[in-house]
């Protein structure tokens, strides 16, 4: 195990600790729950990350069609898919406590957001319709573009000139006027956590899909 | 209409769904840690529910790394022997 996995492992124990442990100024409204700042605001700061590595790798694989990149955008996908879930359900906890509803349709960013995991769904279900590797590859590798340039307008643009509810819309106070710097404190260690965290799970699956790929390799070889 | 939308059916925010609860009338009886959960400070149990997943989820992954270690290991000493 490598060290930056140590370093990971007690870092976000440490976020976690204290993050639950401070005392945090008393934002009307918030309350209590103004720590899910820490949960969920890194989880799509984590996201994005994840789909931008993809989006990478995606390129990479059209450049020259090693498998390896292959393997590492769909890891990426699908890490960066796993975070956005998280996001959207911690979103919708928050969105039942300080909104009063689990799911409002009327909320454009909940909804583009939703919208936007659906795109990569599809990418997985489109990754399915194929037998031949090379070809599955390839065309996974475009759509992914494709998906990954919807995301600046689904999750930032569009949200961004409707009216809503979400802090960072037109009208609201975005992040930086109402975030309390105690908040601040555990924040941005909480999205080095998060990123340092979806990188190791990336890179343990990734070394199982290498070893797959190895075994299938050798079983043509014998 | 809006309004009614994004009401719920039961309003389980300003509201107990009781008033009454049985263990309360013996409160004063009960240990140290009853009285404290009948209380509102509760953030060190969402602390240690979170750090019990948190725990579950690390362990999860560092048994992943040990396993993947050991089959790589395995791989490449295979990959040597063909060669």
């Amino acid at each position: 195990m490598n060290a930056w996995k140590f370093f990971v492992a007690v870092w976000m124990t440490l976020v976690l600790a204290v993050g639950f442990m401070i005392r945090i100024p008393d934002i009307p409204i918030l309350e209590e729950t103004a720590r899910n700042l820490f949960l969920h605001v890194p989880m799509w700061f984590t996201m994005m990350i994840a789909f931008t590595l993809s989006f990478w790798y995606s390129i990479r694989y059209l450049n020259d069609e090693q498998s390896e990149w292959d393997r590492r955008a769909e890891t990426a996908t699908q890490v960066g898919l796993l975070f956005g879930l998280c996001g959207l359900l911690t979103g919708s906890l928050w969105a039942r406590f300080t909104w009063g509803s689990w799911w409002t349709f009327a909320e454009p960013r909940m909804n583009l957001a939703a919208l936007a995991m659906l795109v990569f769904v599809a990418y997985f279900i489109l990754r399915t319709a194929f037998n031949d590797p090379v070809k599955r590859a390839r065309i996974s590798a475009v759509y992914n573009i494709f998906g990954v340039t919807t995301l600046p307008f689904l999750l930032y643009i569009i949200p961004r000139s409707m009216p809503s509810l979400h802090p960072g819309a037109e009208g609201n106070p975005a992040f930086s006027e109402m975030t309390a710097p105690e908040l601040r404190i555990i924040f941005y260690p909480a999205v080095i956590g998060f990123i340092g965290l979806s990188f190791w799970i990336m890179n343990v699956a990734n070394r199982y899909k290498r070893l797959d790929a190895q075994l299938e390799q050798q079983e043509i070889e014998d | 209409m809006q309004q009614e939308m994004n009401q719920s059916a039961v309003d389980t925010l300003t509201q107990r769904y009781s008033g009454e609860w049985d263990a309360m009338s013996q409160l004063d009886q009960a240990s140290g840690v009853v009285q404290w959960m009948a209380t509102n400070d509760l953030m060190p149990v969402v602390l240690v529910v979170s750090l019990t997943i948190w725990f579950v989820l690390l362990f999860y992954l560092v048994r992943m790394e040990g396993k993947l270690s050991r089959l790589e290991k395995k791989m490449e000493t295979r990959t040597e022997e063909t060669e």
